[in-house]
């Protein structure tokens, strides 16, 4: 997981729902083009994949052994320029 | 992006509220037959009231909750939906409540109602599994908590297959093995359905609301399908009759709920929520339970001089299910029918908090009459003339208020909802 072009960390691992959410789609806002949101939580956030799929976001999710859910959010380059 | 936040893979209210708001109604029906039936239900738990009692905390609350819990989380846990059509979810819920009074009757004496209720319960199960096979088979398994529920409904395939064999082989009368198939049953039932699926919906849960560190990757991953091999080993070592190879398999079991129960009490030692609410304390005192419970199973078996092994065998009913399983759920219940009204206001526009659905102060006193029925219950494996009534009136009552409770928090609800129009 490339974590180079991370433009905000978001650790929401304590934060009740729907925190994560609301805070991700606010950050999400200001993100600039070519740059990555990192999001920490203790869990897989479906509804926002959904939302994030919706809107021409990408992400990838991956598990550490601590238990935490490492999530890097990009815009879709492709779905920007239409 | 804020009129994203719709959470519109929730289901619709009624469809898991159903289900929930039922489970509490067979837990009070559980009271009414101890107080009816009396010492016959710690006699032995071959008693046909005995085995009544179990069925109607097994299937009319555990399993009504597990699956309501499930039609609820599913999107939100595993990106899955189930169908939330009326008709399915109508026929889902009828047949489980239909079929758990039939199956109570068939134990009561009325044993032709064996093969309607085994027709009604594997048809509910049957749905359900096809349902849920259906909603998550094309979701990859990305978090150990997507492969436990997937596990799971192997689990409780396994439980319903081997429960309709029995109530065929009881009413038809074959020479089974029944007593060596009940223990698979019930192996099956609490470890391979039931553990695996709560800790499967546990490593979403317990960190969520209680504000703990998550499971360990690694342990969430491996205790799911430990459990379910352990299940399999002990279907095979029954199958070819080696007893002890059975035998060590219940125990490792045992080994793997205690295993979950250290570590989430551990985490919750950690948790981030300064105040301990009745939920977390029900969270609490259940995990206890069952590490009470997986220790009596072993101790039993290595010591058979110290208790009697049929009172044994109903203590430790007793602790896992009614002390363990039945206030996790308790827990859990207090947890997901507030946040489900909360969801659906938030969805309509109408701003609340969750505590004011359902104050600490009434599930508090609910949860020291559950202490209290699990209490007498245990004194009654002891000494059934003199506690069992006892011990019934009061789980009779701790299921009426359960569903008080949670009636409550629909009246505040509407209330709400009526204000804001």
């Amino acid at each position: 997981m490339n974590t180079e072009d991370v433009h905000q960390l978001i650790d929401a691992r304590y934060l009740e729902p729907p925190e994560p959410f609301v805070q991700t789609m606010d950050a999400l806002d200001s993100l600039p083009d070519g740059r990555r949101l990192q999001l920490l939580l203790f869990r897989e956030p479906h509804p926002l994949f959904k939302a994030l799929r919706q809107n021409g976001y990408i992400y990838e999710s991956r598990l550490t052994d601590d238990g935490t859910f490492e999530i890097l959010i990009w815009k879709n380059a492709v779905a920007a320029v239409v | 992006m804020q009129s994203l936040l719709s959470f519109e893979r929730a289901p619709p209210l009624w469809a898991p509220l159903r289900f929930l708001l039922t489970a509490p109604l067979f837990l009070a029906g559980a009271g009414v037959l101890m107080l009816f039936a009396g010492e016959e239900v710690f006699t032995s738990r071959w008693m046909p009231a005995s085995l009544a009692f179990t069925h109607l905390l097994t299937i009319g609350f555990m399993l009504m909750t597990m699956l309501g819990a499930l039609i609820q989380i599913l999107p939100v846990v595993a990106g899955a939906n189930l169908p939330s059509s009326r008709f399915w979810l109508v026929c889902l819920h009828g047949a489980l409540c239909l079929g758990t009074l039939l199956l109570v009757a068939a134990f009561l004496g009325a044993a032709e109602a064996f093969p309607w209720a085994a027709s009604l319960l594997a048809g509910a199960v049957g749905l359900f599994i096809v349902a849920a096979g259906v909603a998550l088979w094309p979701v990859p398994v990305t978090s150990p908590t997507i492969a436990g529920i997937k596990l799971s409904l192997f689990g409780i395939a396994g439980v319903a297959g081997l429960g309709v064999s029995l109530a065929l082989a009881i009413w038809r009368g074959w020479t089974w093995p029944l007593m060596e198939l009940t223990d698979l049953h019930a192996g099956w039932g609490l470890a391979a359905w039931a553990g695996v699926l709560l800790a499967a919906v546990s490593y979403v849960v317990v960190p969520m609301f209680q504000l703990t560190p998550a499971y360990r990757a690694r342990f969430s991953w491996w205790l799911p399908p430990l459990l379910v091999f352990l299940a399999l080993i002990e279907s095979v070592a029954l199958w070819g009759g080696w007893s002890m190879l059975a035998k060590m398999a219940e125990w490792c079991m045992a080994g793997g709920g205690a295993a979950f129960a250290l570590v989430t009490l551990n985490l919750q030692r950690q948790r981030r929520r300064a105040r301990w609410d009745a939920p977390s304390r029900l969270w609490q005192g259940g995990l206890m339970a069952a590490l009470l419970a997986f220790v009596l199973l072993p101790l039993s078996a290595l010591m058979p001089d110290w208790v009697d092994g049929s009172v044994m065998a109903i203590l430790f009913g007793v602790v896992l299910g009614l002390g363990g399983f039945v206030s996790l759920i308790v827990g859990m219940l207090y947890r997901i029918v507030p946040f489900l009204l909360w969801l659906d206001l938030q969805q309509r526009g109408v701003l609340s908090h969750v505590g004011k659905l359902l104050a600490d102060r009434p599930m508090g006193v609910q949860m020291k009459m559950h202490a209290a029925s699990v209490a007498l219950c245990m004194m009654a494996t002891f000494w059934p003339e003199s506690f069992s009534r006892l011990a019934g009136l009061s789980l009779l009552v701790n299921g009426i208020w359960l569903e008080r409770n949670l009636l409550l928090a629909v009246r505040r609800y509407r209330q709400t909802l009526s204000n804001s129009a």
